[in-house]
């Protein structure tokens, strides 16, 4: 569309906003005389009693059918994935650019073929994705990944199954804390992709009956680390 | 093959009411989406302070929608974006197919948008050789069986399993089978092929920051993140009622689109965009392009009874409490949204002239005001569309649909001349307490009484099904003053 053009229609529409917000104003006027306009309360969930952010993480997490494996150590870590890999058969696995997998990865010792920077050909053939999070949500079981902290959009998209590992640490309670975060100086802290993940792919589309596993992973592993590590 | 119009919605609710395939798939959702979406509130301490927060900030935005939408436009510019402006649906079509053919694009995939569905995009996209393909499993099944969506957020929820496995046959040559897993699965195979092969991929935006230029979309299956990482080019439509002020705004949104949309805490994804990749080596679309439709929009800014339509978040949830809908389903609106929202806010996008029936698909019973999360009241709206229409009828405008009756027009004028004075009052009461008498029949009104009724129209409506009942011996005013004061 020609920029001109372009431009000549968003006048028009913002004009035309503004118009009937102008011939709206009266109205308002009365319409405010009568309806009193309610002051929102704040609403703060409270933590549920006596769970630690990890143990909360982990039930909903598990609730929406997701797997959680806590352990103490990168070491502990590496077993787990080990495990995943020896149950689903795995033999082709993609990872992403993230220190803390690399970490991970180092010590393992499946037979498998790794793919790091997988093409997205490569990722199609792949049996399973490894990647990181940069924090992950108590309440909801959420994961959050941003696009230039951690090459993960496709890695954790792909491959029919998604193992994430984060650290404790990366854990808060709500998603309203998480978007805070994001948007405190968002003009240098915003990546262009954030991505929140809530347990595995699903849909009710056929008859309501819920099926997981449509286009994105059906299964989805989140391994957490409890000590701090230097990453 | 269904292309019914809003011209006919009651021949259409008529026959839909003759389905019983179809009434048992809506006794299902009904009662499903109604189960889910209880559980779902009880998560949360304070549900209807957050209904007043997400309705709170929906307002503030409308009021100053010219701000925030510069304020998103140019943020969204800022990081990468190209941002078009499109007065109506043929502009909105244009810009896409324009996009797709400086681009030699022949590959397209689409995830579902109820905006694309508004402007006809497939059907433009088709007609000029493309063929774009729907990603999200029920507006695939829908593509497939040449059909449009009844539902805001659950588009084949008016197939059984039955139909659609049988459908899965016919189109896909899969072995004939009843498990749900299964048909996913042949879905899945199939679309990650075109997910593969795709050049160009068309979204929709649940919501854009005006503060970041962001877009956020959600989803369950993961065909939106796919739609939107994969192909060189992303295209998203998006109307511009859909802005909200502040990133921390989409927390109250995240926690009442999902628990009234599909009875969740939250979808499995939620994808936030910013304009495009800063280096090219990044993951993601080279382009990333947002169209800011209008398509009758901003002339709904123009009173405070019709702003409220624009809060709308499409969740659906309207539909699923809805009596009407509950019954008819989607198809008989005519009209790409259905339900209670459709019935408002189709006929203030196309106009009243073609749509006159819908304000009336409604017993005001207020079911959809209750759920509705951002509080829209959907009955005011319905009465005020009413009146519209019986305006233009009586006035016999260009607006003007089939003419009200005129009995009905005299009707109300008598009762307000009558009823208005105490004195006609009481004493028409008298008058029909004496003249009733050779009609009753056990208690009854008879026949002579529903033939006299069958006359007056709007009273036949009610007789066609049930008997009158005559009037009490003596009225609740009279009874009143007997017992508590002296004179009546």
């Amino acid at each position: 569309m020609a920029e001109h053009q372009n431009k000549v229609v968003r006048r028009e529409i913002l004009e035309s906003i503004r118009r009937n917000l102008a011939a709206s104003k009266p109205l308002d006027a009365i319409r405010s005389e009568h309806k009193h306009p309610s002051i929102p309360r704040v609403t703060e969930s409270s933590a549920p009693a006596g769970l630690t952010l990890v143990e909360q993480f982990c039930e909903s997490l598990n609730a929406v059918g997701g797997h959680c494996e806590v352990v103490t150590d990168i070491t502990g870590a590496t077993r787990v994935v080990e495990q995943i890999i020896e149950l689903l058969q795995a033999r082709r696995i993609a990872v992403s650019d993230s220190q803390l997998v690399a970490r991970v990865i180092e010590k393992m010792q499946s037979d498998v073929e790794l793919h790091t920077s997988a093409s997205t050909a490569a990722l199609f053939e792949c049996d399973l994705g490894i990647t990181g999070a940069q924090w992950a949500v108590a309440e909801t079981g959420t994961l959050v990944l941003e696009s230039e902290r951690e090459r993960h959009r496709l890695v954790s998209l792909v491959p029919p199954v998604h193992v994430a590992v984060l650290q404790a640490h990366s854990l808060r309670q709500t998603l309203g804390e998480i978007l805070k975060a994001l948007g405190e100086n968002h003009v240098l802290n915003l990546n262009r992709t954030v991505t929140f993940i809530t347990g595995p792919s699903r849909t009710s589309d056929i008859e309501l009956t819920p099926a997981i596993g449509v286009h994105g992973p059906g299964e989805l592993y989140v391994i957490i680390i409890e000590h701090s590590t230097n990453e | 093959m269904n292309h019914l119009t809003a011209e006919t919605f009651d021949e259409n609710a008529r026959q839909a009411l003759l389905d019983p395939q179809l009434r048992g798939a809506l006794r299902h959702l009904a009662k499903v989406f109604s189960e889910r979406r209880k559980t779902a509130i009880h998560t949360v301490p304070d549900w209807e302070a957050l209904r007043e927060q997400a309705r709170a900030i929906k307002d503030e935005t409308l009021a100053h929608l010219d701000q925030y939408l510069e304020a998103f436009a140019d943020n969204a510019a800022h990081a990468g974006a190209q941002i078009h402006w499109a007065r109506d649906a043929r502009e909105a079509c244009n810009i896409v197919a324009e996009l797709i053919r400086e681009r030699n694009a022949k590959h397209i995939v689409k995830s579902k948008s109820m905006a694309t569905e508004e402007i006809h995009l497939n059907q433009m996209l088709e007609a000029a050789g493309w063929s774009p393909v729907e990603t999200d499993l029920g507006e695939w099944i829908i593509q497939l069986a040449h059909e449009t969506p009844s539902h805001i957020v659950a588009p084949a929820i008016h197939k059984s399993k039955r139909q659609i496995a049988e459908l899965f046959v016919d189109k896909l040559g899969i072995e004939p089978t009843d498990d749900v897993s299964m048909l996913t699965g042949a879905a899945r195979r199939v679309l990650r092929q075109r997910f593969a092969e795709a050049e160009v991929g068309i979204s929709g935006v649940n919501f854009g920051v005006a503060e970041t230029g962001t877009i956020l979309i959600l989803e369950n299956e993961g065909n939106i993140r796919l739609t939107t990482s994969l192909p060189r080019v992303h295209i998203a439509v998006m109307g511009i009622e859909k802005i909200i002020p502040r990133l921390v705004d989409l927390d109250v949104f995240l926690k009442v689109l999902p628990r009234s949309g599909t009875g969740q805490r939250l979808t499995a994804y939620q994808s936030l965009i910013t304009g495009t990749k800063k280096r090219a080596d990044e993951e993601g679309p080279e382009e990333v392009h947002i169209i800011l439709m209008d398509n009758g929009r901003s002339s709904m800014l123009a009173s405070p009874v019709t702003r409220q339509s624009l809060a709308c978040i499409r969740c659906g949830a309207c539909l699923n409490a809805c009596p009407v809908y509950q019954q008819v389903g989607g198809h008989a609106y005519g009209s790409v949204y259905p339900g209670p929202i459709g019935a408002v806010i189709t006929p203030q996008l196309v106009g009243l002239s073609k749509t006159a029936q819908l304000p009336f698909a409604s017993s005001l019973c207020g079911a959809c005001r209750e759920v509705c999360p951002v509080k829209i009241d959907i009955p005011e709206l319905l009465l005020h569309l009413r009146s519209e229409v019986v305006t233009a009828g009586r006035k016999g405008t260009a607006e003007a649909p089939a003419k009200r009756k005129r009995i009905e027009g005299l009707l109300f004028r008598g009762y307000a001349l009558a009823w208005s004075r105490r004195w006609m009052y009481e004493w028409s009461g008298k008058v029909l307490r004496v003249l009733q008498l050779p009609m009753v029949q056990n208690g009854r009104i008879g026949k002579v009484g529903n033939f006299l009724s069958r006359l007056v129209p709007p009273l036949g409506a009610w007789t066609a099904g049930r008997d009158a009942r005559p009037l009490a011996p003596r009225s609740f005013r009279e009874q009143w003053f007997a017992q508590y004061s002296r004179k009546p």
